[in-house]
């Protein structure tokens, strides 16, 4: 054995954790991204970054890399400190009070932001959406499960950007490099078998290259057999999902969902979405969607009523329920699929928010509620847009619509529309003296959505019907 | 003749400017006719007369009490309300009156913030008292009744409720107690006929006289909607049966009953995306859906074992609750496609 020197003392994880970006390897396109965001600050999406992924992927590194490349300060939060209201707001003033009069930028770093305990944290997370607002100082956040509820806000406010697992074959690249700088003799199984048990988690892995090689100066794969443990990890959605369909006793399909990272209604959209390719026979796949329904009822309890006590019903109906469907022997492995749900809502949620714009616009005008809006207003309105661009260019002036709610009505006719908007509110402002009130108008209805504009709106609105309806009588 | 307006509004005073130099052979602002022809004051009403000469004497007296208007949807109680606050405070009553849909706001928290702090205030007018007329009441938790209750009895020196619902027994006893209740009825075909006739006169709009009564026919007596299907049917040109039909079926998404039929035939996924479609590209809640899905199972052009409709009924009803119960939406309209799936394949073995 060499001589004992101070750098044995510091463990590898530290060691070897990267300085540079050169030296960070893997996760190019979150690099990339993180990089083009930060430079372009502050003319970004938004002011801050969710950098989520699993455990030891190398998050944390990767931020005080690029803030050592870019010469900025870090400024630094993590679970160990207090994150309460007063502590964020803390932070926020030291790192915007004088921030670049020592010519230096800055970057926060809030660690493990999932970590932020409601109780413990009171108001932690309304000061962190209140700091994303205000800041002039890059948030780079990082999670692991970004699908958190709690986390949701924040989801909403951030870019999120993902770290990958890393993969088997990066994991044995480096662990080699560390076995040749350290000069231990690895035999190659042995590294791949630390890799597969390290599931991408860099830092287990070179940790437990560490465990196995100190003492003895060697990695074989018996000693790591004998001497790593499996770590009782958090599943991933597919494995946890494999393990549920696969489950043959209501115990194991427990366990299951016990140890995912998903959240409870996260992990009954994806047993949602997979049950059909799981399930053929109509008979499995009916008993298994009633469990999941039971599951959901007592899901909905809980959020009405507060009992978290219920939950455990739900997760043994969500799990044992479904697994214990299938009675039939027809057994075959199918992929599993993200939840098509999340998606679509992903995807949609442009149109619907425009959508219930539209909505509140009609009901304030109408005198009805938003859901009478969508349902028995909308529909009609939207046969006036698609077919008569005359008509409709009228309403839209009269009810103050913004283009995005023309060219939802509109759909393929909304050029049409848009045009005609434009030409009669051209002769409008010709004929009238009160150019700008129509102006302004319509872009009001664009920005803002508060009621009291809408009731003043309205009012006015009404105002118009009425002086029509007054001179109407006068003129006959 | 109609004549430009153009308006500009401060906060709460309007101050109306009309261009009378410049005259218009069209109007090029135009809002739904629903809202266009709208009764302004009671006088404009023309159905529903015994209700209306009651509420006449309110205005008369400059006195009233807390009304409960009950009815199905469409057959005037917004407007009726509109109007009777319009005849007692005048042109000017937006000043004196709060106007608020409990199904979008049906909180405990709005009767406890706004609510209570319009009632509390004080008027200043020839009427003694203010009116916050509460739309879909109805629509109102529980526990948010029970707050308005203790209102309606603290400010009923100040303000009266005008409360407005499809059904009185939703509304909780004690504020049925404290209110004069008024029964609304379905309007009656010459009602909506005759409306309907006037309003397309009004607009130029040519007709053929039984396409007004198909629009009856559809609607029940629903004015909303028939004016809506009206003004529908008249973008597309002359309105006919046909049109009419046809915009009433534009405007129910087929899906619904493509959804079932596909279910019947064993094709779960595929009913699942009409079901996806249904729910995000129209924007349907799984309540919406599901009554939708229960009256398609009672058409006609839904072949199946009329036995089978009762059963499938009673499941739709189950799922309803479950969804009452804040279930998840799609959750649970697929185990009601997997119940579908699985009577669809019984059936087909039965048969075959």
């Amino acid at each position: 054995m060499a001589l004992q020197r101070a750098s044995d003392r510091i463990p590898w994880i530290i060691k070897y954790r990267p300085r540079t970006l050169a030296d960070y390897i893997d996760q190019d396109e979150a690099k990339n991204k993180l990089i083009e965001w930060i430079k372009s600050f502050p003319k970004v999406e938004s002011r801050a970054v969710l950098l989520y992924g699993p455990p030891g992927v190398g998050k944390t590194t990767l931020v005080e890399c690029i803030a050592r490349e870019l010469g900025l300060e870090l400024i630094e939060m993590n679970a160990s400190d207090f994150r309460r209201m007063q502590d964020i707001e803390r932070i926020a003033i030291t790192a915007s009070d004088k921030g670049g009069l020592f010519g230096r930028g800055r970057v926060i770093l809030l660690d493990e932001v999932d970590g932020i305990n409601a109780r413990a944290d009171m108001g932690g997370l309304e000061a962190v959406l209140k700091l994303i607002e205000s800041t002039r100082v890059p948030i780079i956040m990082t999670a692991n499960d970004p699908w958190s509820p709690a986390l949701r806000p924040l989801r909403n406010a951030a870019i999120s950007i993902e770290l990958k697992k890393l993969s088997e074959g990066n994991v044995i690249r480096l662990l080699k490099k560390i076995c040749s700088s350290e000069h231990v003799e690895c035999d190659e199984e042995a590294l791949r078998e630390i890799a597969r048990r390290s599931e991408g988690d860099l830092r287990s892995a070179i940790n437990d290259l560490e465990s196995v090689s100190r003492g003895s100066g060697k990695v074989t794969l018996d000693s790591v057999r004998a001497i790593i443990g499996y770590r009782d990890r958090e599943r991933n959605p597919f494995e946890t999902l494999g393990r549920i369909f696969s489950a043959r006793s209501a115990r194991a399909a427990r366990a299951a969902a016990g140890s995912t990272q998903l959240d409870n209604d996260m992990l009954m959209q994806w047993i949602n979405e997979n049950i059909p390719a799981q399930m053929q026979d109509p008979e499995d796949l009916w008993r298994a969607y009633e469990a999941l329904s039971r599951a959901s009822v007592y899901m909905g309890r809980i959020i009405k009523t507060g009992n978290w006590d219920l939950l455990s019903y739900a997760i043994d109906l969500m799990s044992a329920g479904v697994a214990l469907a299938k009675k039939s022997q027809d057994r075959r492995w199918v992929s599993y699929r993200f939840p098509e749900k999340i998606r679509y809502m992903a995807k949609s949620k442009e149109t619907r928010e425009i959508r219930d714009q539209l909505a509140q616009l009609i009901a304030s005008i109408d005198h009805i509620s938003t859901a009478t809006a969508k349902k028995d207003v909308i529909p009609y309105l939207s046969i006036i847009f698609r077919n008569n661009p005359v008509n409709a260019s009228k309403l839209a002036i009269g009810m103050h619509m913004s283009d995005s709610m023309i060219e939802y009505l509109a759909g393929p006719r909304a050029k049409d529309v848009l045009s005609l908007v434009k030409e009669f509110e051209k002769r409008i402002r010709l004929r009238g003296s009160g150019k700008e009130e129509k102006a302004e108008g319509r872009a009001e209805t664009k920005a803002e959505s508060e009621t009291q504009k809408r009731v003043q709106r309205r009012a006015s609105r009404e105002d118009t019907a009425r002086k029509e309806a007054g001179l109407d009588r006068f003129i006959k | 003749m109609i004549y430009l307006v153009i308006m500009r509004h401060y906060n709460y005073i309007f101050s109306c400017r009309i261009s009378l130099g410049y005259r218009m052979s069209e109007e090029l602002a135009q809002l739904l006719w629903t809202e266009k022809y709208r009764p302004r004051t009671l006088d404009d009403v023309v159905n529903q007369s015994d209700i209306v000469s009651r509420l006449k004497i309110f205005v008369k007296e400059k006195n009233m009490p807390h009304l409960l208007f009950t009815g199905p949807p469409g057959v005037g109680k917004t407007t009726v309300a509109l109007a009777l606050v319009h005849d007692l405070y005048g042109e000017d009553y937006r000043r004196y009156v709060l106007e608020m849909n409990a199904s979008d706001e049906r909180g405990i928290d709005v009767i406890r913030t706004k609510v209570k702090e319009f009632a509390r205030s004080v008027v200043v007018g020839d009427v003694p008292f203010k009116v916050i007329i509460l739309d879909e009441a109805d629509n109102m938790t529980a526990d948010a009744q029970q707050a308005l209750r203790r209102l309606m009895e603290m400010y009923v020196s100040t303000t009266r409720f005008i409360l407005m619902a499809n059904y009185s027994s939703k509304i909780i006893e004690p504020i049925q107690s404290r209110c004069a209740v008024f029964r609304f009825v379905p309007l009656s075909r010459e009602d909506v006929v005759g409306r309907l006739k006037m309003i397309a006169d009004k607009e130029g709009v040519e007709f053929d006289p039984d396409a007004l009564d198909a629009i009856y026919d559809i609607t029940e007596g629903d004015m909303r909607r028939a004016i809506n299907i009206l003004q529908a049917a008249a973008a597309l040109g002359r309105v006919t049966v046909s049109s009419v039909y046809k915009v009433v079926g534009l405007a129910h998404p087929k899906e619904v009953r493509e959804m079932i039929q596909l279910a019947f035939a064993g094709s779960f996924n595929d009913a699942r995306e009409r079901l996806r479609k249904i729910m995000i590209e129209y924007g349907l809640s799984g309540m919406d859906v599901i009554k939708q899905i229960h009256r398609e199972i009672f058409s006609p052009d839904i072949k199946m074992d009329e036995d089978l409709r009762v059963y499938i009924a009673d499941y739709a009803g189950e799922i309803n609750y479950r969804l009452i119960e804040g279930a998840d939406d799609e959750i649970q309209l697929n185990a009601f496609l997997a119940r579908l799936v699985l009577l669809g394949k019984k059936l087909g073995a039965s048969k075959s």
